[in-house]
């Protein structure tokens, strides 16, 4: 940043030293009088505007916008005032380009003329610099231009392509006008051509010379040919000997080969990236590259599945396997990641290779190539921590036979005569793992006819794994791979020898066996992913029992394994939702999720956060304080972080990549939530909210045409299931994800409620009142129009109802229609006829609001269990009398929808309160009360109001009873039951729940599990405390 | 299971495998960003097949400030490596190793005299792996961490500052044999 940042500028050292110390010291009225003396003596126009500029630094209004005036006639008069004027009128504007001044409008293009006029000065680089550091394109490009032209053909070729790539990110800036776009994005294409052509034609070039010589530059040429180019220009450039993917390859340089297979690949040009992979890795062999340079396993696969594209796809194919022997045969030069590498080309190029090329007898027999290959792979890697996410794709594409070949031939046989029992222990994880991951196949599964010998059948599967009526997943699978799996943990903990011996695997298999057991419960359980289809709440949907098992076991594993973050946000997921947000904060915490990664890993904790547990944000420290403050000093500024040392190095993909990254951060709906969720919180608890969400700086380029985008990263998440079905995470959430339909119809709901919440100042007295008054009416009707349209159409898209829960929608749906409706109310005169619309507006708002009531007030007071939800056969019933939840407490886990009904009732609330205040002034100001709100409205708006305000007492009794149940004592015991089944199911037949009684002994008894449950209470008995604070008025 | 690429802002978004690693820092936006923007070829990235961050190493190439250059203590042209970091589940397959020798061919081919690092006494593991790829102590900085890896009770720790010399320092002027015996000030340290 430039030094007038952080205090003034130095004064011309021909400035006298009265004046310099007076204006050092800040003793500005010294420095007006002294600054005009000189002016009227010297003629100076710099004394001038230094008494501007310390104006400027006075109370009046007038004479802080004194530099900004003086700016405006340099900018209008088409002067260029020298360098240290304009360093001095920008220290003294600093503050107002926060605002509403624009830099492209003032010092920008003063910047650009002095540039212009000295273009060999070094400090014209300065006014590049200072344009960029205020991101205005237009200036900087102008400067970049001037500097190109006066150091053409010297050394420094940073010149030439600070030129370029500013024109070329103009181009496709909103800065750029719509005549000029069309003339930067030919310009820039253009100068990169004419500076390949002239690499291309020179034997050897020179750094004066104007064509591309480092990577930086060709990588440039191509990244603007595919944004601005056309497609056959690229693809004949980039098979070029010199400036082709090949060519730069030969020297070394891999990045353009890498960004050309990826832009081929989404043009679908599979002959071009067959021939190149082909010749890059034939270069590796011959010598051309050091040999490893380009085995990644992206390139063989895009190698192995372009050979199956093109159209002698067998030979192709066989070039694959040739090209990857001559690699293999030399594989003992390589490194331990290469050679694996190795082994994954060969797995890929297996598997694309045709059916009929791999069983050309077509016999049916399940050990194919596919699966000795998986068994040859993992023979050599099954003890590597990433195994199982190796072949899991493999895997999961076998057929039938082949899986049966593999699970009961292969895997049994792979230790042989082994006799060690910690690999024998890992490789029995693995299994464990790959057989959960089959569950989720579909090839595991037959139709089943519905009606078999006159019966209906109410599986529709038959499972060819263990040949049982099966719906998706088989449950009588996953209840023995539970099972088996709690074998193989207990077998592990009671052998000392072998547990001692854990420290020296790559991972710990209880670990992983944990995993299967927990994911199993949760699949038993009936849990899905919560997403609009699932509309009833978490007790109905699944089987109390078998779900808190699945917790408490993964709960009970993160002791003996706490430094797993995979199984630590599993849980965490987990308690949000049952509820128990404290304790997931508690898990969370040591995370230690910060800086950088929060963007994108914030959203695991906090989405949603404030309608799950608003106490949360009533600790010591702001909860969301470190996400604010990532963004306020991220994107505090309007130029990408560190941009200028991008251009500066001359690291011009860089410059493209960070501004890239920029945009997706500021239109991150990270941001969004991180707003949202905080102004929630506080309108819970009746804090001030300092700013509109619109006037917030990180909202400032956000409009209905952004699209936000979720960073989110799942990464992190253990995950065994297919590609079949969802990942594991969307088991796990309150709801959908992050998107950007919720983000923005979160963010015009901000806007409705700023509307509505709106105070003046207290000492604001507008001095004409029946103007502001009607100006303040047009206002307010155009906004509610703006956002009634906005959220009618956000929720009218066709990929909206996936992207939220039922109560978003409801509630969203109910503040749309509020717009509307006081739309209506507030432009009806009262001499008209109210509009029908009206009445069927608040009708709709009316059953909106009784069916988010009706979904929370009527849950269930117990639980589903096994014995109530399960249809009992032979080999799946898991039968046990259940325990149960008391009164209102099962809606602890259905706090968002709560959140929801409570946020409704608040808005209509406020809205008609809203009405009846614009009446209310109304007759303040006009006594004839012809001008005020319409009699048939205001008590359309009481009726709401009254209803609402009912729903809002109902709230508050419920937050009230749940306290009182919460208070009671029996809760260790409840939950015990509910999760095992109470003490006289033991007695009656509850050893016949095998699940449970297993569960029980992995985690090492029901004693061990009180302190759990403990746990348990005591969170939700804190999320209650803090819902016992919040607003219901 | 691997790639290996240059590093590009996105995959900040993928780095959980690595930074939710307590032993791994998370550093700010700018950081990061200030080593792709100035040293892009020295930010490199191993990834795994579903677009994760694996692996990551972090350099610089710099002398010390011209004031410096008649101290002992200058540094002439050098690469530095910040941070190299491997994920828990691709530990033991040499990406570590491959990450910074891919470094050391960027140190090269911008003619560094010798690739540095600093290391903590204690960290006897990246010691070895580090002398095994033909790195050796050139000095020992005193009290160059601010707390003690390993033993609470102690408020420093040593670190090692340990150099490879480059193709360019033929007659490796600029490497020692009895770096252990050379202790120096945090503060001659640039």
């Amino acid at each position: 940043m430039a030094p007038y940042r952080y205090g003034p500028p130095a004064l011309k050292s021909s400035v006298d030293v009265q004046l310099q110390t007076a204006f050092s010291d800040g003793n500005w009225h010294t420095v007006i009088r002294l600054a005009t003396k000189r002016a009227s003596t010297l003629k100076d126009p710099y004394y001038e505007a230094i008494k501007v500029c310390a104006e400027s630094q006075l109370d009046g209004t007038a004479e802080k916008c004194g530099a900004l005036v003086a700016i405006d006639e340099l900018v209008k008069n088409k002067k260029t005032p020298d360098l240290d004027t304009i360093e001095l009128y920008e220290w003294a504007c600093r503050d107002f380009f926060d605002y509403d001044v624009e830099y492209a409008d003032t010092l920008g293009p003063l910047r650009a003329r002095w540039a212009k006029a000295n273009p060999s000065s070094p400090l014209a680089m300065q006014c590049l610099q200072a344009c960029l550091e205020r991101w205005d394109l237009v200036s900087a490009q102008q400067i970049a231009t001037s500097l190109d032209k006066a150091h053409a053909n010297t050394a420094d070729r940073r010149y030439m392509f600070w030129n370029i790539i500013l024109t070329y990110l103009l181009s496709i800036s909103p800065q750029c006008t719509d005549a000029s776009r069309k003339v930067y994005s030919l310009l820039a294409v253009r100068q990169l051509e004419r500076a390949a052509d002239l690499t291309e034609n020179s034997e050897k070039l020179e750094p004066t010379d104007r064509g591309l010589l480092t990577e930086e530059e060709v990588c440039l040429y191509y990244r603007v040919l595919r944004s601005h180019g056309t497609k056959e220009d690229f693809i004949s450039r980039v098979k070029s000997p010199k400036l082709g993917a090949i060519g730069q390859l030969k020297e070394g340089k891999k990045l353009l080969l890498c960004e050309t297979l990826d832009t081929l690949e989404t043009w679908g040009e599979w002959d071009l990236i067959y021939q190149l992979c082909r010749e890059a890795l034939s270069l590796g062999l011959d010598g051309g590259t050091t040999p490893f340079l380009v085995c990644d396993l992206q390139i063989w696969r895009k190698f192995a599945a372009a050979a199956s594209k093109v159209a002698d796809s067998e030979s192709a194919l066989g070039e694959v396997q040739t090209i990857l022997n001559k690699y293999i045969e030399i594989k003992d030069t390589a490194s331990a990641m290469y050679k694996k590498n190795l082994s994954l080309a060969l797995l890929e190029a297996t598997f694309r290779l045709p059916a009929a090329a791999l069983n050309p007898n077509r016999d049916k027999t399940g050990l194919s190539p596919r699966v000795v290959q998986i068994g040859l792979f993992l023979d050599q890697y099954f003890e590597r921590l990433s195994a199982f996410d190796d072949v899991k794709g493999y895997v999961a594409e076998l057929g039938f036979d082949e899986i049966k070949t593999l699970m009961e031939d292969v895997l049994p046989k792979m230790l042989g005569e082994d006799v060690d029992k910690a690999r024998k222990a890992v490789l029995n994880a693995l299994e464990s793992r790959l057989r959960y991951l089959l569950t989720t196949c579909p090839q595991t599964l037959s139709p089943q006819p519905s009606v078999v010998d006159g019966e209906t059948q109410d599986k529709p599967f038959q499972c060819r794994l263990c040949d049982n009526p099966a719906s998706i997943p088989c449950e009588s699978c996953l209840k023995k791979i539970l099972l088996d799996a709690s074998k193989a943990y207990k077998e592990i903990r009671g052998d000392k020898e072998l547990v001692d011996s854990i420290p020296r695997l790559d991972k710990d298999p209880r670990l992983d066996l944990a995993l299967v057991m927990g994911t199993s419960l949760l699949k038993l359980s009936g849990l899905r992913p919560r997403t609009t289809d699932v509309i009833r709440p978490l007790w109905q949907t699944v089987d109390a029992g078998l779900f808190l098992q699945a917790v408490l076991l993964l709960d009970a594993q993160l002791k003996e394994t706490p430094g797993d973050t995979e199984l630590r946000l599993l849980l965490v997921q987990l308690y949000l939702l049952l509820g128990c947000a404290s304790y997931a904060y508690q898990l969370w915490t040591p995370l230690d999720v910060k800086r950088t990664i929060q963007d994108a890993l914030s959203p695991l904790f906090f989405d949603r956060i404030s309608s799950l547990s608003p106490g949360l944000f009533h600790g010591t420290r702001p909860l969301m304080e470190p996400l604010r403050s990532f963004y306020s000093h991220n994107l505090g500024d309007r130029s990408p972080v560190r941009i200028w040392d991008a251009f500066s190095a001359g690291s011009y993909t860089s410059i493209l990549d960070i501004v890239r990254y920029d945009g997706n951060l500021r239109r991150s709906c990270t941001v969004m939530m991180t707003l949202v969720e905080e102004r929630r919180a506080t309108r819970c608890y009746g804090g001030k909210i300092d700013v509109e969400i619109e006037e917030h700086f990180l909202t400032e380029n956000i409009d209905d045409n952004t699209t936000l985008v979720n960073n989110t990263d799942y990464g992190p998440f253990p995950n065994l299931e297919s590609t079949h079905g969802p990942p594991v995470h969307e088991y796990l959430r309150l709801g959908p994800g992050l998107s950007n339909e919720r983000s923005h119809l979160a963010f015009l709901s901000e806007q409705y409620l700023d509307l509505l919440l709106y105070k003046p100042p207290k000492d604001y007295r507008p001095s004409k009142q029946t103007e502001v008054a009607l100006r303040d009416r047009e206002y307010t009707l155009e906004t509610l129009s703006r956002l009634s349209n906005s959220l009618t159409d956000f929720l009218h898209q066709p990929t909206t109802p996936s992207r939220l829960t039922v109560a978003e929608t409801t509630y969203y749906t109910v503040l749309s229609l509020l717009a509307a409706a006081l739309l209506i109310a507030l432009s009806t005169p009262r001499s008209d006829p109210v509009p029908k619309t009206l009445s069927l507006l608040t009708g709709s708002i009316k059953s909106a609001i009784a069916s988010l009531r009706t979904d929370f007030f009527s849950l269930p007071s117990s639980p589903s269990t096994a014995a109530s939800k399960m249809t009992p056969d032979k080999t799946t019933t898991i039968t046990r009398k259940g325990g149960r939840l008391p009164g209102v407490s099962p809606s602890l886990t259905e706090m968002p929808t709560f959140a929801a009904l409570r946020d409704a009732a608040l808005a209509v609330r406020h809205s008609a309160a809203f009405v009846v205040a614009a009446h209310d002034r109304e007759l303040a100001r006009d006594r004839s009360g012809r001008s005020g709100v319409h009699r048939d409205v205001l008590a359309e708006m009481r009726a709401l109001d009254a209803a609402a305000g009912k729903v809002l007492g109902e709230a508050k009794g419920h937050v009230q009873r749940l306290k009182e149940v919460l208070s009671e004592g029996g809760w260790l015991d409840r939950i015990l039951e509910l999760a095992f089944g109470g003490a006289e199911n033991e007695e009656e037949g509850g050893r016949e729940d095998e699940v449970a009684r297993t569960v029980e002994e992995v985690i090492g008894g029901r004693g061990a599990a009180e302190e759990w449950a403990g746990r348990v209470v005591e969170s939700w008995r804190e999320g209650v405390k803090g819902w016992g604070m919040v607003k219901m008025e | 299971m691997a790639n290996f690429r240059r590093f590009r802002p996105d995959d900040l978004n993928k780095l959980s495998k690595c930074n939710l690693d307590p032993f791994t820092e998370t550093y700010d936006l700018g950081f990061y960003l200030q080593y792709y923007a100035k040293w892009p070829s020295l930010f490199q990235v191993a990834e795994d097949q579903h677009g994760n961050i694996i692996g990551y190493i972090m350099g610089k190439l710099e002398s010390s400030p011209d004031v410096y250059r008649f101290s002992e203590h200058y540094l002439p042209w050098h690469a530095h490596i910040t941070a190299v970091t491997v994920a828990p589940e691709a530990r033991r397959l040499g990406i570590g190793k491959l990450l910074t020798e891919q470094l050391e061919v960027a140190a090269d081919a911008n003619g560094a005299w010798f690739v540095d690092l600093f290391v903590r006494v204690s960290n006897h593991k990246a010691i070895a792996f580090y002398k095994s790829m033909g790195y050796s102590v050139f000095r020992v900085v005193k009290d160059y961490y601010g707390e003690h890896s390993t033993d609470p009770t102690l408020s420093s720790e040593d670190a090692y500052d340990m150099r490879k010399p480059m193709k360019r320092d033929v007659k490796r002027q600029h490497v020692r044999d009895d770096g252990e015996k050379h202790e120096v000030d945090p503060s001659v340290v640039w």
